[in-house]
């Protein structure tokens, strides 16, 4: 016993010496948990700080398991910007008690509730896909713009000017999106996905909205919401239907050889991107074209 | 900091998964972590719908009663259905489960409930889940405290009442001759690994859980016939499993949880490849 106790004391000792990663300039370092929320501080902050996200592309943030490396990030933020309403998972309700520490940003949140759809009727169940609607987005832009300016006001006007560039392009993003929706017939504006995302787009840009699967990504689909949407798809003579990104195909197609067997063709529109968005680097790892991405997908599908 | 917290609260979850496993396995219930871990989903959205609420204290609350509940059907259906207890935890756990997918889709499909979602935690978030004091001063990590406590009321258990346990586990009838109550004991017991399980996945997340109340015990059966002997080497393995675990993880930026089972594998494979060459 007495050795046991020994070896732990040793390996606890051991454990307390850990290397601790130095950074190398002295901007401010931003984490922001999912990257349209990183795309909206790299695009404010321009290179007055330091960014990094945590959620890669491709991520599905409702899954999304920790690695070692992300508590040092978190470590050495100096601000922590995530979603909130939950997307997070449990990870949200921990970045809000360190808000005590330093501080964490729930940018979605910042959204009035009255604009929030409500999931269920309960008072924490808001769907938390906000990011598809411009301008409830604008609301999570202003709170990050907000939050960078509060911890480095010696550069207040230089983020002040990018945000207020920002805001004008997802103005005119905005308006892109209402025009090219519009030139979908009228009747054909459906859209049906796998996962339950495009509530808020659907709401803001005038779309019918059928998911199969529920805000959850876990929750499973039941045989009758299969045979709801291939009778909704029928009746409505619906061209195509869409696959995203981070959630597997194999719902969506059931619904397509369902479609078949009764004798109406319904094609996969393409992929959209919902809970994560491209490469960074690439055009459709930005928020802007990314969503410009999805509304040439279903604009194409559908017209 | 970070690393010792994370080993710390590995090791807290290993030593109290490792002494509850040892009886576990003696009594052939090991599973009986894998099937809490599944049964709990209807007490979590049983929990939602009364509270209104995901808060964590009710999702605790409504899971801890549906693991008392999972081991006392597990050993009903063992004693008076006489099933085996393979057999009885796989119907107990699916079924449950199943109450839980139905409740979530027929009446919450559009929120987002889980396990994963509310009540598994996450071990590499430990370091900055504090618990503050009145004058917002950090105590410690909430899952160390909570994790020492559980600990705390294991080893009590154990060492107050080993007799009782040892007579139970190896000698039913013995037991009964002399008065000891197998079934109560049983349910207490049972009782401690629900308690111990829910209050785990919600600091570190679920597969640790299930496969440090395994994977340790398993290792040290093979090498020991002295129950004394097996829970001390049991908790040691566990303890290695996090700390080496730990640096694995470090060493490939992966999941924390991930690499402590991994090495609490190579252990028991390392055990039994000892055993086996020395015969």
């Amino acid at each position: 016993m007495k050795k046991l106790s020994f070896i732990l004391i040793v390996l606890v000792a051991l454990a307390g010496c850990t290397n601790k990663q130095e950074r190398s300039n002295d901007k401010p370092h931003i984490v922001a948990t999912t990257g349209m929320l990183f795309d909206a501080v790299v695009n404010i902050g321009g290179d007055k700080i330091t960014a990094e996200a945590i959620m890669g592309p491709g991520v599905d943030p409702h899954l999304y398991k920790a690695t070692q490396g992300d508590l040092a990030k978190f470590n050495q933020a100096d601000m922590i910007i995530y979603n909130g309403i939950l997307l997070e998972g449990k990870m949200s309700e921990i970045l809000k008690k360190l808000g005590k520490q330093k501080p964490t940003v729930a940018a979605a949140e910042s959204i009035p509730k009255e604009m929030l759809k409500s999931a269920i009727g309960y008072k924490d169940a808001y769907d938390p896909h906000v990011w598809f609607d411009v301008s409830r987005w604008k609301y999570a832009v202003k709170a990050i713009s907000e939050a960078i300016i509060s911890l480095d006001s010696t550069n207040q006007q230089f983020y002040y000017d990018n945000t207020r560039r920002y805001l004008s392009q997802l103005d005119s993003l905005d308006q892109y999106v209402k025009v090219r929706i519009k030139s979908i017939p009228e009747n054909q504006r459906i859209l049906i996905t796998a996962h339950d995302a495009f509530t808020y787009f659907g709401d803001a840009y005038g779309m019918r909205v059928e998911g199969l699967q529920g805000i959850s990504t876990v929750a499973d689909f039941g045989l009758k919401d299969i045979a709801e949407l291939i009778d909704l798809i029928i009746q409505n003579n619906i061209k195509a239907i869409f696959v995203e990104t981070s959630v597997s195909e194999k719902s969506i197609n059931a619904v397509v050889t369902g479609c078949k067997e009764k004798g109406h063709n319904v094609r996969i529109g393409g992929y959209l991107y919902s809970d994560a968005m491209g490469e960074f680097g690439t055009d459709e790892g930005t928020y802007i074209g990314m969503f410009r991405k999805n509304v040439e997908t279903i604009v194409n599908a559908l017209k | 900091m970070d690393a010792f917290w994370i080993i710390l609260t590995g090791s807290l979850v290993a030593v109290s998964c490792a002494i509850l496993g040892s009886f576990l396995i003696l009594r052939k219930m090991s599973m009986v972590g894998d099937a809490i871990s599944h049964s709990v989903l209807p007490g979590i959205v049983i929990a939602f719908f009364i509270a209104g609420s995901m808060q964590s204290i009710w999702m605790l609350v409504g899971a801890g009663i549906l693991g008392i509940l999972t081991t006392f059907l597990i050993e009903f259906f063992h004693q008076k259905g006489r099933l085996q207890t393979d057999a009885s935890i796989g119907v107990t756990f699916t079924w449950l489960f199943a109450l839980g997918v139905i409740l979530v889709t027929y009446y919450a499909g559009n929120a987002h409930i889980d396990q994963d979602c509310i009540l598994h935690g996450e071990i590499a978030y430990v370091p900055i889940d504090l618990i503050y004091d009145s004058n917002g001063n950090a105590i410690g990590p909430k899952a160390v405290i909570i994790l020492s406590f559980v600990l705390g009321l294991i080893l009590l258990f154990v060492v107050l009442f080993y007799k009782e346990l040892f007579i139970t586990t190896f000698d039913a009838s013995f037991a009964k001759v002399v008065g000891i109550s197998t079934n109560k004991w049983h349910y207490a017991l049972m009782g401690l690994v629900s308690l111990t399980t829910v209050a785990s996945f919600e600091s570190v997340g679920a597969i640790l859980v299930v496969a440090l109340l395994i994977a340790p015990a398993a290792a040290a059966y093979l090498i020991t016939n002295q129950l004394k002997v097996m829970l001390l080497l049991s908790s040691a393995f566990g303890i290695l499993s996090a700390f080496f675990g730990y640096w694995l993880s470090y060493l490939v930026d992966g999941s924390i949880a991930g690499a402590m089972v991994t090495v609490a594998g190579i252990i028991f494979a390392i055990c039994y490849f000892i055993v086996r060459f020395k015969k």
